[in-house]
């Protein structure tokens, strides 16, 4: 469960204050499929990426799992982010000098404690999943942008994370590839549990997940549950 | 942890990406490498170099003269005053343990006679170890005998350029007569040249044979004693003192070794090497400014790939030592190249001078070039594990 108190993230943009994020507090239970809505600048990604720890917030908690995690020390943050989150990126972010395979496979080496499987056979099975097997040796630019976005989605799944976030997953590939991509996400929802919140600027695209929370101007504006 | 092998590999295959600037990059640290080796061989060659022209004299020398004042400068103040040795100096001195070689050198500045040429010369009365203490060599001829020695013969052996003064071609002098002092000597022996103009310009005689007339007070000017090993050398000269202590006060004499100006020119020739060393020190700063550049370059450049390691879970350190151990391995590639060329270059200069390198150097070239890359990466490594992820996977 993550939960979050009065959160908020405050960016100077020169002697501009920038309240990115402005006292949010929400809870995202287990299991759920949840949507973040809003329009470009209204503080969605920040959001996303408070939850996903690569962001300190400036004022409130972040309780992960009954954990306050805003106080953690860099290792640490670092250590939950390569065990129990996944990041799926609008731009792919894959490693343009590594190969399909070696990009799903590396969060496999920032594994600090001992792995419990072997990372090259979960990697292959995970390739053969999303039917990008056959191009497992090939560099990102060689392969598709739907084949990109599935390599990354085997990344973020490979240390077998509770929650997946995505940002805007869907928003360099064509209609009929982003819906491929919309019900991989969906699956591994529905059948493997895995939470995921889905940070999106489309209602069409938040509509298929079953809770949505909407942002304007850093603030939740409305939500469901 | 990530393993080494991923970090070589990352490592390659950015250097790969950008073959020229890593080349060049470490070509800074390849100069740099390849003049200190280079200067370090020079100087351990040049060492070399002085201790085999030291060794042509006679290794292990150790020197006995009158007087305190012997500076290695002159023989003047030596002469006056303190001991006059003798013959029973010289037979104590032949009771000193582990002396293998001793004779006592009789020296006096006159003239020679021979087929109408007159020259001065430098005679000298000698046992027959001296030419092997001052390592004379024969062009023709023979050395004098021990009988030659004993039985006082008039046979003598003469430097190379008395020899050419006197008979114009040095070898037609073997079995010719000199007259030194209306005493007329045969030639039995001439020896090679020294360019030492005292030996050059010599006549070696027996030592008995000069107290005849020429030395009627039967003294020497010196006696030297030469020991086969080096760790001897201080033994004997102890031993010679307190043999010589016996019949003279400490002042009266001197006994000095060759080793210590030996010394003295290698703490010289240190010294100089040590500056050039440090000049050519400079370049290996130099090439590690370079790497540092091209570091920071790659920081910039890499930022989204940076950005994506932090998400995926890579801590500071992580990221510190992937970038760190890219300048230690580009740093370390140079150092190789560079004692590789210098390897090369000690080869040819071989030919004709002792250059030598030795593991010290090797050890210094690539320590050196580490330590290199830490102290040179280790900044812009800094920076790229400080860099907030959230801006390093938005940076485009």
């Amino acid at each position: 469960m993550i939960r979050l108190d009065n959160v908020s993230k405050t960016y100077y943009l020169g002697d501009e204050q920038v309240h990115a994020v402005d006292s949010v507090s929400l809870e995202i239970k287990d299991k759920q499929f949840v949507s973040i809505l809003g329009s470009s600048g209204s503080g969605k990604s920040t959001l996303m990426y408070l939850v996903g720890l690569l962001e300190r917030p400036t004022a409130g908690k972040i309780i992960l799992d009954g954990k306050d995690i805003s106080k953690l020390s860099d290792d640490e943050l670092s250590k939950i982010r390569n065990r129990s989150v996944g990041f799926v990126f609008q731009s792919f972010n894959l490693i343009s000098k590594y190969t399909v395979l070696e990009n799903i496979l590396l969060p496999t080496k920032y594994a600090k404690s001992k792995l419990d499987f072997n990372p090259m056979d979960r990697a292959l099975k995970l390739c053969k999943d999303f039917g990008i097997y056959e191009r497992r040796n090939f560099f990102p630019n060689k392969i598709s942008g739907g084949q990109q976005q599935r390599a990354a989605i085997a990344r973020a799944l490979i240390l077998s994370p509770k929650i997946i976030l995505a940002d805007e997953p869907t928003g360099n590939l064509d209609s009929k590839t982003g819906d491929e991509i919309l019900s991989i996400l969906e699956r591994l929802n529905k059948d493997f549990g895995v939470t995921v919140i889905l940070v999106t600027h489309e209602k069409e695209i938040a509509r298929k997940t079953k809770r949505q929370i909407y942002i304007r101007d850093g603030r939740v504006v409305q939500k469901y549950l | 942890m990530i393993e080494i092998l991923d970090l070589a590999r990352s490592a390659f295959a950015d250097f790969k990406r950008s073959k020229m600037r890593s080349f060049l990059t470490a070509l800074g640290i390849t100069i740099g490498v390849f003049s200190v080796v280079l200067l370090i061989s020079l100087g351990l060659g040049l060492k070399n170099y002085i201790e085999q022209q030291f060794e042509s004299l006679g290794a292990n020398l150790i020197l006995i003269f009158p007087g305190s004042g012997f500076t290695g400068q002159g023989f003047g103040q030596g002469l006056i005053g303190g001991a006059k040795f003798d013959e029973r100096d010289y037979a104590t001195l032949k009771r000193v343990q582990d002396v293998d070689l001793i004779s006592p050198l009789f020296m006096k500045s006159t003239f020679a006679e021979a087929e109408g040429e007159k020259a001065q010369i430098t005679l000298m009365g000698l046992d027959i170890d001296s030419f092997k203490l001052m390592n004379v060599e024969l062009v023709a001829g023979e050395l004098l005998k021990k009988s030659d020695i004993d039985s006082r013969s008039k046979k003598i052996v003469i430097g190379y350029s008395l020899a050419e003064n006197l008979f114009k071609e040095p070898e037609k002098g073997l079995g010719a007569s000199i007259i030194i002092e209306k005493q007329r000597y045969k030639v039995v022996g001439v020896a090679k040249k020294k360019g030492d103009r005292e030996a050059d310009n010599g006549v070696f005689m027996s030592y008995k044979t000069t107290f005849s007339s020429l030395n009627s007070d039967k003294t020497f000017f010196a006696i030297y004693l030469g020991t086969k090993s080096e760790e001897n050398v201080e033994s004997v000269k102890k031993g010679a003192e307190t043999a010589l202590l016996k019949r003279y006060d400490k002042d009266d004499f001197t006994v000095s070794e060759q080793a210590e100006l030996l010394g003295t020119f290698n703490q010289i020739f240190t010294v100089i090497n040590s500056i050039l060393i440090a000049i050519a020190s400079i370049s290996l700063i130099v090439g590690g400014i370079g790497i540092m550049n091209i570091m920071y370059a790659t920081v910039t450049e890499r930022t989204k790939e940076i950005g994506i390691r932090r998400a995926v879970g890579a801590t500071e350190r992580d990221i510190l030592v992937q970038f760190l151990s890219e300048s230690v391995i580009l740093s370390s590639l140079g150092g190789i190249l560079g004692l590789a060329l210098a390897a090369g270059m000690v080869l040819i200069i071989r030919i004709f001078f002792p250059a030598s390198m030795n593991l010290l150097s090797i050890i210094v070239a690539l320590g050196i070039s580490c330590v290199i890359g830490i102290f040179f990466g280790v900044f812009p490594a800094r920076r790229a594990a400080k860099l907030p992820p959230i801006e390093a996977i938005r940076y485009e």
